[in-house]
């Protein structure tokens, strides 16, 4: 019995160390250089990839402002190529709404209210940017600081960027509808997905998805003395710290106008956050609006196509919040100048869903080279 | 490892012969999950015998169970829509997740659930430590090992998190609880440390051991969309779970979810099985 114990102690012992060499050899196996131009990707949430990148975790990485900017300010990275250079002027972040409640009572004045309250934030917001001595982008930049919790330097190179805007040009659309062709390509989303949501093609989904309706009614809007819906607040979804979506922080600041009210309040309207906001990402806020937690969000274009197709979640793009504003950063000191400094690297993405993943595997696709899952 | 699988099968029989009554109602027990799955689907979809119902928007989120099963078998035979990786890839690398930290969380906690188990002084000098990080979910560990220790050992770490305290817990338990009246008896016949430790103490433990390898197995699965949400090298099926989420394919995310079940199972039955070997083997039973 005694020798038993001693044996299976130490055989134990054998089979975990065997377990634990294993792991390491197949690991070490698994980090093969691979020459057939392939650059490998991991995802990681955007305010993890500065880190990451200093620790040497990876070679690069693609993420929306200020993202971009914490590692080039910080000294960590430097830019590879912005997101406009990958595809000028390309959507990024919308305003998304509720099918339920646009349609529901009140639903489309509500809305328009709401859009022209956006349509405004974003003018002055482009104003301040053409004036950077001017008070209300000393205003701005000390919201962004607040929102995204980046320092004064980070945040006013982000805002470089950025481009933002409300209209939905054909440009826009044309975007859209090769996003759902890639990701029909991808299996990402189905021809059986669309055909099941009542769209007959891609460019059939992207007009009827698109709704311009109420940017054009949103000129009309006059504003009201009056809170037109005290107790029914809208329930905003936003994501945390992005700074593509700084209109809603915009138009909710009582600062801006000087007059003790923000944007939506001049507009009638009140702003409650949607429980759930701000989201960690895109698919979460649609999953917010599934459950019937958000009426009116700003998302990433992707999330928003993909969980209407593939989950049939009741919403409509009724404006832009913005286009450009992301961009590939490697390790400063790297060497690595283009994008054929990239094969055999591992760059992070925010994740498969995401547009900057997007971006990141059409700027390879056109060098020739495949984006694959580190492995 | 032929005799293995003989006595695997023996027993197999034996089971079924001596349980009969008890497996019935395993499988009544699934087949009525799978029909109250079925009749929740088709009252989300509105479809027979819900016909005249309208469909509502979260019947996306529970697709009929066939819908799963042919996701489940397509994700063996097609690769997922992120990274061209089949399945197969997915289980390879949550395995080697789990098996590492398994076999950490093994090497680690079995010596300090002895030693806290046997002395006094070590359970008053670990114990704090125990109780303070045994509650902390895996989840919270995330941004921090996948940072700080890296993408291939982090999610390894958080596995290990998981695995680890049900282990400690249960040979500290079982070491605490052995008779004394067996160390008194073993000391009197002439036993010295050592053979204490080792023809008591350890054989007593062992039944604590294994049900601790057990729940910890669990919990390490359980663990592993956690692991691998961010930052997992060569995906895992908690990666492919999580990113069919992220773009609301269902279907496919509830094929991983039946795929972790099913290894879940067959580990933990794994360790049924060799724990049946190893009291047969040392005379316990």
């Amino acid at each position: 019995m005694d020798k038993k114990i001693v044996i299976s102690v130490g055989v134990a012992v054998i089979v975990v160390i065997a377990a634990i060499a294993a792991a390491l050899i197949l690991g070490e196996q698994d980090d093969k250089v691979d020459k057939t131009g392939t650059v490998y990707y991991i995802t990681v949430p955007p305010k993890d990839m500065r880190a990451s990148l200093s620790t040497g975790d990876i070679d690069g990485y693609i993420s929306w402002e200020p993202y971009v900017s914490d590692s080039i300010v910080g000294g960590v990275g430097v830019i590879l190529e912005w997101s406009d250079e990958i595809m000028p002027n390309h959507p990024c972040c919308v305003v998304a709404v509720s099918n339920s409640f646009s349609g529901g009572p009140n639903g489309p004045d509500l809305t328009s209210r709401f859009i022209r309250a956006h349509m405004d934030a974003t003018v002055w917001m482009n104003n301040a940017l053409s004036h950077t001595s001017s008070a209300d982008y000393d205003l701005l930049v000390s919201m962004a600081m607040d929102f995204t919790q980046r320092n004064e330097t980070v945040v006013k190179a982000a805002f470089d960027h950025i481009e933002y805007g409300y209209e939905m040009n054909t440009g826009f659309r044309s975007a859209l509808e090769d996003f759902t062709d890639m990701y029909i390509e991808t299996n990402m989303t189905t021809n059986e997905s669309l055909a099941s949501r009542g769209y007959s093609s891609a460019s059939d989904f992207v007009t009827k998805y698109v709704n311009g309706t109420y940017l054009s009614t949103a000129g009309s809007v006059s504003p009201s003395d009056t809170i037109l819906n005290p107790s029914n607040p809208i329930r905003l979804g936003y994501l945390l710290g992005d700074l593509h979506q700084m209109a809603q922080v915009v138009a909710q600041n009582t600062s801006v106008l000087g007059t003790g009210k923000s944007m939506f309040q001049k507009y009638g309207l009140n702003i409650a956050d949607a429980t759930g906001a701000p989201f960690a990402n895109g698919g979460a806020e649609m999953n917010g609006f599934a459950a019937g937690a958000v009426d009116i969000g700003y998302l990433g274009a992707p999330p928003a196509i993909l969980n209407h197709l593939n989950a049939g979640v009741g919403t409509t793009i009724v404006a832009q919040a913005n286009s450009e504003g992301s961009g590939i950063v490697v390790a400063a000191g790297s060497g690595i100048v283009n994008l054929d400094g990239l094969v055999n690297k591992t760059i992070a993405t925010p994740g498969p869903s995401s547009i900057q993943f997007l971006l990141l595997k059409i700027a390879l696709q056109r060098e020739g080279y495949d984006l694959k899952i580190k492995t | 490892m032929s005799n293995w699988i003989r006595s695997l099968n023996n027993s197999v029989v034996k089971a079924v012969r001596q349980n009969g009554l008890y497996l019935i109602l395993s499988v009544a027990s699934f087949v009525v999950f799978i029909t109250v799955w079925w009749l929740a689907s088709a009252w989300l979809h509105g479809d027979w015998p819900f016909e005249g119902r309208s469909p509502v928007i979260t019947a996306e989120y529970l697709p009929y169970p066939w819908v799963v099963v042919h996701a489940f078998f397509d994700s063996f035979t097609h690769p997922d829509p992120f990274s061209d990786l089949y399945m197969g890839d997915h289980v390879y690398s949550s395995m080697k997740r789990i098996a590492s930290g398994f076999a950490l969380a093994f090497v680690t906690a079995v010596p300090l659930g002895l030693l806290m188990g046997r002395s006094r002084k070590a359970e008053a000098v670990l114990n704090p430590e125990a109780e303070l990080f045994r509650p902390i979910p895996p989840l919270a560990w995330v941004p921090i090992f996948t940072i700080a220790i890296g993408f291939v050992w982090g999610p390894i770490v958080i596995v290990f998190m998981g695995i680890f305290f049900p282990v400690l817990l249960s040979v500290r338990l079982g070491a605490k609880s052995v008779d004394p009246l067996l160390i008194d008896a073993a000391r009197t016949l002439g036993a010295n440390r050592l053979q204490i430790f080792t023809k008591v103490v350890l054989p007593y433990t062992t039944p604590y051991l294994m049900t601790g390898v057990k729940v910890g197995i669990g919990i390490g699965w359980m663990c592993i969309v956690a692991a691998e949400m961010l930052g997992a090298v060569g995906g895992g099926v908690g990666w492919y779970i999580w990113g069919t989420a992220q773009v609301a394919r269902y279907d496919l995310m509830y094929a991983g979810m039946v795929t972790i079940g099913l290894l879940s199972i067959l580990t933990t039955g794994v360790a049924g099985f060799l724990e049946q070997r190893l009291y047969k083997w040392m005379g316990t039973k």
